[in-house]
């Protein structure tokens, strides 16, 4: 596909990336050859429920690593409510509410679930680094970690070991743990995967309940198109690294590009 | 207690208002407690080892290796120079004592000091590297300690002999080769002051693992990526617990210098480095008393069975003995190896504390259910 093409209003975001909550311009990561996020534009307003959706290898991960610095960009430009932070360090981040869970599920094995939370509530109430060696840090921030996790619907495993924990309880942990450093806006990278129909159901409805609750700004990659459709503001398609459409679901739904990228496994879910 | 309620909201606060609540969470110093005051009669028993100066070296080791698990255990980071701390602590006290004729107190003071200085800066430039990066350049800054010692800059450090005279405070005495603190005109055994030192080593490091500090430190030793997604500075928080381990190391090596009359270089090879390793790893290196039992168990085999071989020695000349027993324990060091690898093959990061925990709940488990059946 060549670099001009004729950008409609459905291939960039419309906003303004320095007025969204979260935007980025020209967003390029490279791995040697390999262009995995490729000048990506976008603007995500307060409040909206934005969907990333792409085949495999579309690079949706690598931009939430690059929009969360996990991997620093080779180009372009982060905003965060207005503020550059493209060149914030990534445990800066959380403290600044740009938030994420992780795709595999990322926790502290071996603590309890209250010590998982607990640990964030902590870090994001002393900052980055805190040289603090008074006081029994389990007792303390415990209230706020306890609220969390009722929030999410953990209260009674808050004693389990993070690692024994059912697959769908380790996401909804994920997700309690990114919930707990307070963001205003969360990226949730496939929270669903993995999860059988009834655990997919509690975690959707506790996204939908952060997004309207809360008010968070949510960008959400997933592969289940009925969550997409039915929980998202707004769809950005990746292809390749590159934004292929952003628009309403139903917009994306009957972009032919977008079709075409996805070929066949997708298409009939379109 | 104010924090009762918070505590009883949770499993864990079951039985917190019984005094069981508090012996649980103060379990730590109560254990180091009991163990400095037990520790040498229980050595100097008959059909242990009979006499209980080695408990001194053993309480020091612990801490030592203690001091290590903040690093190993509590943080995720495996050193192959923390014998450069502990040899800083003896050093820097010998060389204060011995050539500036300055108090006990002063040259700790300046070892501690200078220890947390020099773990700062190594470990500044280290604890962000690989694993493996990390260990070879701990590695390569104990050997430099090591080469320093021996190069003996300005008559210094004295070279391969070390420092071995005029490093003993003023307030110490030696008897028979026995020694005692004389201090504002008390006089008792050289051992108290030993426990009572340790002790505060061993309560300093339980408060420091169990501190905010602390438990930010076991979060980035469970998971690196997720701490730093969550806000977690790792790279401070990883120097200042090498710092923090290299000091209490420091202060290991200064009462060791007085245990041992002086420095010698031994205490700043690989071996070293590599010794407190393996009791930590033998002990259990998930446990706050995993390196203290695995220092004890070094220690102690160590010269159990050496005193083992001189005892049967004898039979060496009796004919009918010459399975050579005696020959075969002298080889102390093949069986701890063996009880190391052991270990490793089945709980890596239990070690002889985790499983000694694991069959007292066992059994514990068995007795409750026993008694329920009645």
């Amino acid at each position: 596909m060549s670099e001009t093409d004729t950008s409609t209003t459905e291939r960039t975001d419309t906003g303004d990336a320095q007025t969204a909550a979260l935007g980025s311009t020209g967003l390029t990561k490279r791995f040697g050859g390999i262009v995995a996020v490729d000048d990506v534009d976008l603007a995500v307003p307060e409040g909206e429920l934005r969907a990333i959706i792409g085949p495999n290898g579309a690079g949706k991960t690598t931009l939430f690593n690059v929009l969360t610095h996990a991997l620093a960009p080779t180009d372009g430009t982060v905003y965060l409510h207005g503020e550059e932070i493209t060149d914030l360090s990534q445990e800066q981040r959380p403290h600044r509410g740009l938030a994420r869970s992780f795709q595999s599920n990322q926790l502290f094995n071996e603590l309890s679930v209250l010590e998982n939370v607990r640990v964030v509530v902590q870090t994001i109430e002393s900052g980055p680094f805190s040289f603090d060696l008074l006081g029994e840090g389990r007792s303390q921030h415990r209230e706020q970690a306890l609220d969390i996790l009722d929030s999410v619907g953990l209260t009674d495993k808050r004693e389990v070991t993070a690692k024994n924990l059912s697959h769908g309880d380790q996401r909804r942990l994920g997700i309690a743990m990114a919930l707990a450093t307070d963001p205003s806006v969360l990226l949730l990278d496939e929270p669903t995967s993995g999860l059988g129909t009834n655990e997919t159901g509690l975690v959707t409805d506790l996204i939908e309940s952060v997004h309207q609750d809360l008010g968070l700004t949510l960008l959400l990659i997933e592969h289940d198109m009925d969550i997409v459709l039915s929980i998202s503001d707004r769809v950005t398609v990746l292809d390749q690294g590159r934004v292929l459409a952003t628009g309403t679901p139903d917009e994306v739904r009957g972009d032919e590009e977008v079709q075409e990228a996805y070929l066949g496994g997708m298409r009939e879910e379109l | 207690m104010s924090d009762e309620s918070a505590t009883n909201r949770t499993g864990e606060g079951l039985v917190s208002g019984l005094p069981l609540g508090a012996l649980n969470r103060y379990k730590v110093p109560i254990g180091s407690v009991l163990l400095v005051i037990l520790l040498r009669p229980l050595v100097s028993m008959e059909f242990l080892l009979g006499y209980g100066s080695v408990a001194n070296t053993i309480l020091i080791w612990m801490l030592f290796a203690a001091s290590f698990n903040l690093l190993l255990g509590y943080t995720g980071l495996l050193s192959f120079g923390h014998a450069m701390f502990l040899g800083i602590g003896a050093y820097v006290t010998a060389i204060g004592l011995s050539r500036f004729s300055s108090s006990f107190v002063l040259s700790a003071v300046v070892a501690l000091a200078l220890a947390g200085v020099a773990a700062y800066l190594i470990g500044r430039i280290t604890v962000q590297k690989g694993e493996i990066y990390f260990a070879m350049l701990t590695l390569a800054f104990g050997t430099t300690a090591h080469f320093i010692a021996n190069y003996n800059p300005a008559g210094l450090t004295g070279g391969t002999t070390g420092i071995a005279g005029g490093a003993v405070p003023a307030w110490i005495e030696t008897e028979r080769g026995l020694k005692y603190v004389n201090l504002g005109g008390f006089q008792f055994d050289w051992y108290w002051l030993v426990a009572a030192a340790v002790l505060v080593g061993l309560v300093v490091l339980w408060q420091i693992v169990r501190s905010p500090f602390g438990r930010t430190l076991i979060a980035i030793r469970e998971n690196k990526e997720l701490a730093r997604a969550m806000g977690i500075n790792t790279y401070r928080y990883k120097v200042w617990a090498f710092t923090l381990s290299g000091v209490v190391a420091a202060y290991a090596g200064t009462i060791l210098e007085i245990n041992e009359q002086g420095a010698t270089l031994s205490l700043l090879t690989v071996e070293t480095s590599g010794d407190v390793i393996l009791m930590t790893v033998l002990g259990g290196a998930n446990y706050f008393f995993g390196p203290v039992a695995g220092a004890f168990v070094w220690l102690f085999a160590e010269d159990y069975l050496t005193d083992f071989e001189m005892l049967v020695l004898p039979l060496k000349e009796v004919p009918i003995v010459s399975l050579e027993l005696a020959g075969v324990l002298a080889y102390w060091q093949f069986f701890l190896g063996l009880l190391f690898v052991i270990a490793v093959l089945i709980a890596p990061r239990e070690g002889i504390w985790g499983l000694l925990r694991d069959s007292i709940e066992t059994l514990y488990d068995r007795l409750r259910t026993g008694e329920e059946d009645v």
